[in-house]
């Protein structure tokens, strides 16, 4: 992917994460009390609702894929050689893959999984 | 390149932390980063900490017990700290985003002019530093409505 792609895709996710975190904020201490969005039955309801449950997927990925491109940029202004880039953005892309998986397991989980 | 240019350019990870005797621009680019990685850390954690809500990394589905222990765990003072710090830095780093994401279009730029004395950034002034300091002030702001709710 062409840098020039990967910084539009950085601003695209950028202006995605502030209308996602302010409505995710707003959720957990404005709109609803702060002790009523932690409380197990609430968080259960978000995850189950398809709206809610499809909006911190995304947020997810989002906020994970802006994240880790910033990282990325960072360690990239901080040293210059084919061999860092390579790996630099090799190890991005794996984390990143990662660790948008783990956080889908659990939207996954809390939709599908037995309640015990 | 001059040694001395070379070196400059070399200065790495001290040289964007230490913004000392530059504008204030300089200090939001340094305060970008340490927002943005200071975020990215919560973001891995708040990633982790919410996997409890499906009995952690080895859970199979919602647990009340997991997630009530989980709660115990963040839900105190130091718990509250860091999401009230956290609260201002999504603030500042947003705010301070959407000045830099408009004026990488040139949408925030002054109309270029001949150098004067004292030779300050034409580009850099009005709604750019309006915007910097709109950020500080709002995250601040932020942090204190968060401080009221959790505390």
């Amino acid at each position: 992917m062409k840098e020039s792609s990967l910084m539009l895709m950085q601003y695209v996710t950028a202006i995605a994460a502030i209308v996602l975190v302010t409505i995710h904020l707003l959720m957990q201490g404005v709109i609803v009390p702060y002790s009523t969005a932690i409380d197990f039955q609430q968080v259960l309801s978000v995850y189950k609702s398809w709206v809610d449950g499809a909006m911190l997927e995304v947020l997810l990925l989002v906020v994970v894929a802006h994240g880790f491109n910033g990282l990325r940029i960072i360690l990239l202004e901080l040293r210059q050689s084919a061999s860092w880039t390579r790996n630099v953005n090799w190890a991005s892309l794996i984390v990143t893959a990662a660790v948008m998986a783990y956080g889908t397991r659990t939207v996954i989980l809390a939709v599908t999984g037995a309640v015990t | 390149m001059t040694a001395e240019k070379e070196a400059l350019n070399r200065r790495g990870l001290r040289g964007w932390i230490n913004p000392y005797h530059y504008g204030l621009e300089r200090w939001a680019y340094t305060f970008q980063r340490i927002t943005g990685l200071a975020m990215l850390l919560y973001v891995l954690g708040h990633i982790g900490d919410t996997s409890f809500f499906v009995g952690g990394p080895f859970g199979e589905g919602p647990s009340r017990s997991v997630w009530a222990a989980d709660m115990a765990a963040t839900q105190n003072l130091l718990g509250g700290i860091v999401l009230t710090l956290v609260v201002m830095v999504v603030v500042f780093h947003g705010i301070n985003g959407v000045r830099l994401i408009l004026s990488e279009y040139g949408l925030i730029f002054s109309k270029p002019s001949r150098p004067e004395y004292p030779y300050r950034a034409k580009s850099l002034r009005a709604v750019q530093r309006h915007m910097i300091w709109a950020a500080i002030v709002l995250a601040l702001v932020a942090a204190l409505w968060t401080g009221t709710i959790l505390f």
